[in-house]
């Protein structure tokens, strides 16, 4: 009896013990502000062990409500992937590190420079570009018939409750811009821009929905046929759905890169300049833009990836559809021309 | 007295302060907000402006208000209709663990969370789900027809979430009901109809109106279900604020839209309640004259 009493206090000596021990020495932790389905769980895996540290992965779902959260107030945050002009606003206002490029050699060797032209920060001098994003036409090709990637297709009265657009005032008048012939997406001409709303409204008639939130599932399940969306979005649907296809339409479109930035305020930096380097190794890089299915503007990396994506147009765009699609700049003031034709889109 | 009032002080100190800090002092916040200027940011400019009121005559809001005020009000009067015969068979029923049954039945789905049963509405309004297709087959509606993405998808989700809520209070105040005096009704001759709507209404107008109250200002400030299953023209005024929050970074006018709402919510209960309590004052009178 008075062994199994001792025997049982030593192992619950020993399991103290060991909490004790696991507790004593806390391992690094970088916190991600990262948007969802956007990063390869391996990737992450092979840095924390590379690293010995814990990356801790918060998601958003658009940029309004990321920096809606960061300029409200929220800390702890080590790295944040704005699209170009929201890091562009919020190194205006002070919230982005200076990057020290000593820090992320790969970026300087690796980063493609054809793609510096759709940059506002072509020094990346507070952001390194980690996506690039083309917006297009997602289209399930066995339920459309007479498929023509233009964005005409958005009033076909045939498809009528079985599309959508992106709730984005900038994606829906750019793309309405482009469609009616206006080459500058983020023109703020009255006219221009009137143009583009009674364009929109033309589109609304015949759409389910403005919706960014799933359409990309609901494309690849069979609920919608023909959606607005981002290319990379397009192509993870589509490998569950192999009839789901992505076009840049003839009139031209948007695109916008998703960028790494290193929040001021972080207390684990060198961490975040690893972390950016580590992503731009070539063979890290291919293992995410297999999964992930965008491109990174990376030099070599592109080779790497698996030959059925690299040879899909959506995946690798045609120089032809590349030259005919414009950034998104944020307009500072201006921007509520934009909210305000959104306000007549939405509107009866 | 005097010490029982200083008591009493105490005693209601920490629930007045709990109302002050996370009540009123949120809600002039808010109303304090919409007579700043935005700033292009995001956030909150200097000095003070009247600028936001008048924007609030954008010729888009009329449709949008009328929309959220007519499917809040459809959403509780439906919610109401079927909370009532329900709270009014529970608790007539005799059988003690029936009634826990129904009542847990009723209350189940909160353990779900929210998001997650607005989702499951989205599965089951599918256009390739077997519910549309059963509708199909069976010739109620023609292929073309979409269930969700309209106003009456929204009115649906809304009805389906809110009627516990009326159930419940509703039902709290009908389990202490007397029922034999709507015996005594019949006994005098009144048919049961009759006595349901004299007699069983009036002695359960309290746990209705809670009901309506709990039912209605949520339902006017919905913002995820018509994000979620409302098509391109079923915003509400919540997926306004939300847009004037998110995108349009104008702090100011999503104040100012709040508290027109709160506005819409509070002037009408206010002049219900003034008119209740007349009603009842002259009761008493009249009573008092007999």
């Amino acid at each position: 009896m008075k062994h199994l009493l001792a025997s049982c206090c030593a192992v619950v000596l020993a399991a103290f013990s060991l909490i004790l021990c696991s507790c004593g020495k806390e391992k690094e932790t970088l916190h991600i502000y990262n948007w969802g389905n956007y990063m390869s769980d391996d990737v992450i895996a092979k840095f924390e062990k590379e690293n010995d540290c814990k990356i801790v992965l918060d998601l958003f779902d658009s940029n309004e409500s990321m920096y809606a959260k960061l300029k409200a107030g929220a800390g702890g945050y080590d790295l944040v992937v704005p699209s170009s002009y929201t890091a562009f606003m919020m190194n205006e206002q002070n919230m982005l590190e200076h990057l020290d490029h000593s820090k992320i050699p790969n970026v300087d060797q690796y980063f493609d420079k054809k793609y510096s032209s759709l940059s506002s920060d072509k020094e990346m001098a507070y952001t390194v570009p980690y996506f690039v994003s083309f917006t297009g036409i997602g289209y399930n090709a066995a339920k459309v018939q007479d498929f023509k990637p233009t964005w005409k297709m958005f009033e076909r009265s045939d498809l009528k409750g079985r599309t959508t657009l992106l709730n984005d005032p900038r994606e829906v008048i750019g793309c309405a811009l482009r469609a009616i012939g206006i080459e500058d997406v983020n023109s703020t001409d009255q006219a221009q821009i009137d143009k583009a709303v009674a364009q929109a409204k033309i589109w609304k008639t015949q759409i389910a929905k403005f919706g960014v939130d799933d359409a990309v599932a609901a494309l690849a399940s069979g609920e919608f046929y023909l959606v607005q969306n981002y290319s990379g979005d397009v192509l993870q649907a589509a490998m569950e759905n192999p009839d789901v296809r992505f076009v840049i339409p003839e009139e031209g479109s948007t695109v916008t890169f998703d960028n790494f930035a290193i929040m001021k305020d972080s207390a684990h930096k060198d961490l975040a300049y690893k972390f950016i380097n580590f992503i731009y190794r070539p063979e890290i890089c291919a293992e995410n833009m297999n999964v992930i299915q965008y491109v990174t503007p990376h030099k070599t990396a592109v080779d790497l990836v698996d030959d059925e994506l690299k040879n899909n147009p959506a995946f690798t765009i045609p120089e032809a559809d590349f030259a005919r699609c414009v950034p998104l700049r944020d307009m500072g003031e201006k921007n509520t021309v934009f909210n305000k034709a959104w306000d007549r889109i939405r509107e009866e | 007295m005097k010490k029982s009032s200083f008591t009493n002080f105490f005693l209601g100190l920490p629930s007045f302060v709990w109302l002050v800090v996370f009540y009123a002092f949120p809600i002039l916040i808010v109303l304090l907000l919409a007579f700043r200027p935005p700033d292009s940011n995001g956030g909150i400019g200097t000095g003070w402006t009247l600028q936001t009121l008048r924007e609030l005559r954008n010729p888009s809001y009329p449709a949008i208000i009328w929309r959220t005020f007519w499917q809040g009000l459809v959403s509780t009067a439906v919610c109401i209709a079927v909370a009532v015969p329900i709270s009014y068979q529970l608790s007539r029923t005799s059988s003690q663990k029936l009634r826990n049954t129904i009542l847990l039945l009723i209350i189940v789905p909160f353990w779900t969370n929210f998001l997650i049963r607005i989702y499951a509405w989205r599965i089951f309004l599918h256009p390739e789900g077997a519910f549309k297709h059963l509708l199909v087959l069976i010739g109620v509606i023609p292929e073309s027809t979409g269930l969700l993405y309209n106003q009456w998808a929204v009115l649906t989700v809304m009805i389906y979430t809110y009627i516990p809520f009326a159930v419940l209070p509703i039902y709290a105040i009908s389990e202490k009901f007397d029922f034999s005096l709507m015996e005594a009704a019949k006994d005098l001759g009144a048919s049961s109809f009759y006595a349901f709507r004299k007699i069983y209404l009036p002695g359960i107008s309290k746990g209705i109106w809670t009901a309506v109250m709990v039912v209605l200002i949520p339902a006017f400030g919905a913002y995820l279900i018509p994000d979620l299953v409302g098509g391109s023209t079923s915003e509400l005024i919540g997926d306004k604020i939300a847009q004037r929050v998110f995108v349009d970074r104008n702090l100011p006018h999503a104040s100012a839209l709040s508290a027109l709402l709160m506005l819409g919510v509070f002037v009408p209960l206010i002049l219900v309640s003034c008119l209740r309590k007349f009603q009842l004052k002259n009761q008493k009178k009249a009573e008092f004259m007999k």
